[in-house]
């Protein structure tokens, strides 16, 4: 396991996303190094190979992100896993210093770390990775590890110091169904838990890359029923639904509101 | 030697057989050539000696034709030649394209009506090469020096600009139809009217029909309807144009529909028409809550999608953000709305139109910017009638091929290029004006008709755009770098386009034409440009050609376009590339691949208010990518090999080609280069890597 002191960590940068913090355009950067070995894992590189990794100088990233901070004011933490590094801190601090609003994504076994980032007012969000119910975690996370500090940092994070979410990648014959129920249950009160497709892609274990991710009638049908749960439900109710939908997934299924100006005339009319 | 001699039948052209008489190709040469009337007779006498040795039964008359021909060639009489050409099609190429389908244009599609279409577009082609432009324009085209797009409907002008105000003011009466309707009084009379009249047009012009600020103009006729009942209107207006497939050639209408969240500076005071074609009494810009309405109601219908949760492949809908428009009460819920159709379907055009500029956007990418003249029509938008003529793109790249590195060769040559494609539209134009002098009696009656004092297509107002393919690539041969790998070649890259800004300029002014530049749409330009130049200019070309060489799937990059494969992050792309779109006055856009990736509304926002502010990017569309089944009938995001709800294996991808989305079946082999290649913003991880990707 690498705790790599005072080694730059950073293997990965990524300018702009559309996708890694909802809601916004964000850069993201990478830090090699994990400490779990989730078999379904599709950074493997960064896990695995991250010494062979080039290094990516911290000035260049910040450089970069003065460049676009008219375009890009936030940037996402994410690995590997960032919370091996001792050196996280003072490098979210430099990025903090450039005004930029940091993310971080991490698998909850550093709750020390992440008590302190939240404390000192460092970063705005937090996206914790659930791997599966917390009395198996060997199986879901490939090496043990205290569990303990999994639930500490779930606490730590539903008491909402900062703004957060939940999330599970669902990875059929790792994963029974069951065991997202179980989780949504485990973590019932938190304001967002995200279900996650597996994506079978140059994966951790490589068997893995064999496995045929749920179809999206299955997801749909499991995100159903975990937001069931999480506005305190029973869970299961739903089944898989054969009828058509519209495409695209449930992270899509928002509905907009009519801004109330172009609305509130008819109304006044059909009640005349 | 008596005719009658020759004991050989003739099938003729008008199905019949006929006895052999060889004074018929006597009459032929006189009616149709400027030869004499003895070397006729004489050139008659020796092709019946020839068919006489050759001891056949039964000959028909295109053999006939060609034989007489071959005569000519032997005595030096090419001009005669040339007049008395047959055109036509091999019959195995018949056979093959009533076989095969047809991948030059993905918006065709196989069966009858598409054979029919391909086949008459083969004889027209040939026959504009022939008699409509001079040898030098033809030649050049034919080698590939420019391109002439849209050859097969060289009697036509390329695309246009519609209000739907004319259909409003004069209901639909159209020359020699059997029927006239009066102004519509309903809503759905109005779309009625409006899907035929553009049927009517779609068979007058080659490509795209667009219809500006269509949301404003069925404004009036929504007053008092539910919301209900509107959306039910615009489900009907997407789901007539989106299923017209069974007009011209099988092919859809090439239908764009601008739309706008404010009412339009140069509409605000101008007098509304509404039902029964009769002023309200109203202004536009008392209408912004209907016009308001209709335009949500039209992107809650996109954002479902058709039965099949597929994106709509027409009509496109071209939403312009204004100055004015981030001042209306309600922008963002809009924007956030057409971001979420443009994250999920893909569909929403987004037109930056920067200052006080009006313009309306047709075609894949042409906009028009209105000028002072257009401004005063607005007052009457019935008026408000556009065409472009013609469209000729060059092939850059070839030029840097033949200018050997030498600046001012280079720039030489790019004058010459351009002064031929001017020499094409007079052409062209000038054939126009034939065809449009004969009236409501021609073969364009119904642009020639005369309902408010001028004929509805405003020749004198027409556009000749002149188009680009592959600046990336005559940058590269030039300098030795593409356009993004240095401050330098995109220098050089925006100095050719300056230049070229500048010939339309003095060309404009020199020949009193409308001569403008537009990014061609290309899309199988790109992938015969490069083709051709395969063949011509290897090595070099090999050098620079994009897509894979070994499997034919070779392209050139599209316009003033930036390398679609380089991994260069959407900011890099739209700001660089925006650099080039002030000098392309009939419009540019950039297109950001999605791929499978699903990005939020809210980022795709972002994204966009930004360009809006701190780029000169002209338009910009997002383009996801989908897998739809043919068995199950439903969708799923990325480009796959099997359905992932059923794990059928009979599907098919859908993504955006050029300026709209299809089938990825139905691509040419250019453009099936470019879709293996376009970057779609995935991470990278170190510098090595990234270079890794771009190479």
């Amino acid at each position: 396991m690498s705790c790599m002191g005072h080694n730059n960590p950073i293997r990965g940068f990524l300018e702009t996303s559309f996708i890694d913090w909802k809601g916004c355009i964000s850069s993201v950067l990478f830090t090699g190094g994990c400490n779990f070995r989730c078999p379904f894992c599709h950074n493997t590189d960064l896990v695995l190979h991250n010494d062979t990794m080039e290094e990516i100088p911290l000035e260049n990233i910040i450089f970069t992100l003065r460049k676009y901070k008219k375009w890009v004011d936030r940037i996402v933490v994410t690995g590997g896993e960032p919370t091996i590094h001792m050196d996280l801190f003072r490098m979210i601090g430099q990025i903090r210093a450039e005004g930029i609003k940091i993310k971080l994504d991490t698998n909850g076994s550093s709750p020390s770390m992440l008590k302190r980032l939240v404390n000192e007012g460092l970063i705005d969000y937090v996206a914790m990775d659930v791997k599966g119910p917390v009395d198996r975690y060997k199986r879901w996370c490939g090496v043990d590890i205290n569990t303990q500090t999994i639930e500490e940092s779930i606490r730590f994070i539903l008491e909402g110091t900062v703004d957060y979410e939940f999330r599970m990648t669902v990875v059929p014959f790792l994963h029974r169904e069951d065991d997202v129920y179980e989780v949504a249950e485990h973590i019932r009160h938190a304001k967002q838990f995200t279900v996650q497709e597996f994506r079978p892609r140059n994966t951790l274990d490589a068997s893995y890359a064999n496995i045929k991710p749920f179809s999206p009638d299955k997801m749909a049908k499991i995100r159903e029923n975990v937001a069931r749960i999480m506005t305190g439900g029973s869970k299961q109710q739903s089944v898989v639904n054969a009828g058509r939908e519209p495409a695209g997934d449930e992270r899509t299924a928002v509905s907009h509101k009519k801004p109330a100006h172009i609305n509130t005339q008819y109304e006044a009319e059909k009640r005349l | 030697m008596e005719t009658t001699d020759l004991n050989l039948f003739v099938r003729t052209s008008e199905e019949s057989i006929a006895d052999w008489d060889r004074s018929k190709i006597v009459d032929a040469l006189i009616r149709e050539t400027l030869i004499d009337r003895d070397t006729a007779n004489e050139i008659s006498k020796d092709t019946e000696q020839m068919i006489r040795k050759s001891g056949i039964k039964v000959i028909t008359a295109p053999l006939i034709r060609e034989l007489v021909n071959a005569k000519l060639i032997e005595k030096g009489l090419e001009n005669t030649r040339k007049m008395h050409t047959r055109l036509g099609m091999p019959l195995y190429d018949v056979d093959s394209l009533i076989l095969h389908p047809n991948k030059e244009n993905a918006n065709v599609p196989h069966g009858p009506e598409a054979t029919n279409l391909t086949l008459s577009e083969n004889i027209k082609k040939e026959y504009a090469l022939l008699s409509v432009f001079s040898q030098d324009v033809a030649d050049a085209h034919m080698n590939g020096d420019i391109h002439l797009h849209d050859l097969g409907f060289i009697d036509r002008p390329y695309c246009s600009g519609q209000s739907l105000e004319y259909i409003k003011k004069f209901g639909l009466d159209l020359p020699h139809s059997l029927s006239m309707a009066k102004p519509a009084k309903h809503p759905e009379v109005l779309l009625a009217h409006l899907v035929k009249f553009a049927a009517a047009l779609q068979s007058h012009f080659a490509g795209a029909i667009g219809w500006d600020a269509i949301n404003v103009f069925f404004a009036p006729y929504l007053e008092g309807m539910s919301d209900g009942e509107v959306k039910q209107l615009a489900q009907m207006l997407i789901f007539e144009f989106s299923q017209q497939a069974v007009a011209r050639g099988g092919q859809a209408i090439f239908t764009d529909i601008n739309i706008y969240w404010e009412i339009p500076q140069h509409f605000v005071s101008v007098p509304a028409i509404g039902p029964g074609g009769r002023f309200t009494g109203k202004t536009y810009g008392e209408y912004e809550k209907e016009a308001q309405r209709f335009a949500w109601s039209l992107f809650e219908v996109f954002k479902e999608g058709d039965g099949a949760g597929r994106p709509f492949f027409f009509p496109k809908p071209i939403v312009h953000m204004t100055e004015k428009f981030f001042r209306t009460e309600g922008h963002m819920d809009f924007l956030n709305l057409i971001s979420d159709v443009a994250a999920d379907k893909g569909n929403t055009y987004y037109v930056f139109d920067r200052g006080e500029t009006a313009k309306i956007s047709e075609c894949c990418r042409l906009s028009f910017k209105l000028d002072e003249r257009d401004l005063l029509d607005a007052r009457e938008p019935w008026r408000m009638r556009y065409c472009a003529l013609q469209n000729v793109s060059l092939n850059l790249p070839r030029l840097a091929y033949l200018a050997k590195n030498d600046d001012t060769q280079l720039f030489n040559l790019i004058t010459e290029r351009f002064i031929l494609a001017v020499k094409a539209h007079k052409e062209k134009r000038a054939f126009m004006e034939k065809l449009l002098s004969l009236g409501e009696d021609g073969p364009l009656a119904l642009l020639t008709m005369n309902r408010d004092g001028m004929p509805y297509l405003r020749f004198n107002l027409a556009s000749h755009l002149i188009g680009m393919v592959g600046l990336n690539e005559m940058v590269q041969v030039h300098t030795g770098e593409e356009m993004h790998e240095s401050k330098r070649a995109l220098k050089f890259g925006i100095k050719v386009m300056a230049h070229m800004n500048l010939l339309t300029d003095k060309m404009r002014r020199q020949e009193n034409m409308k001569i403008v530049l537009e990014q061609t749409p290309a899309e199988s330009t790109s992938y015969r440009f490069a083709r051709l130049d395969m063949r011509y200019f290897s090595p070099l070309s090999g050098r620079v050609v994009k897509g894979d060489i070994a499997s034919g799937e070779v392209y050139y990059t599209n316009s003033t376009h930036l390398n679609v494969k380089h991994a260069m992050n959407p900011i890099e792309r739209v700001t660089n590339e925006g650099i080039f779109h002030p000098l392309i006055e009939a419009g540019s856009i950039s297109h950001v691949w999605l791929g499978e990736s699903h990005p939020s509304q809210e980022a795709i926002a972002d994204f966009v208010i930004k360009t809006f502010k701190y780029t000169t990017n002209d338009q910009i569309a997002f383009s996801p990518e989908f897998t739809t089944c043919n068995k199950c009938h439903r969708t799923s995001r990325g480009l796959a090999d099997a359905c992932s709800y059923c794990g059928s294996l009979d599907v098919d991808g859908i993504t955006r080609i050029t300026g709209y989305f299809t089938k990825v079946s139905s691509w040419n082999k250019g453009k099936l280069g470019e879709l293996k290649d376009r970057f779609r913003n995935i991470e990278y991880f170190s510098e090595a890597k990234k270079k890794a990707v771009n190479e």
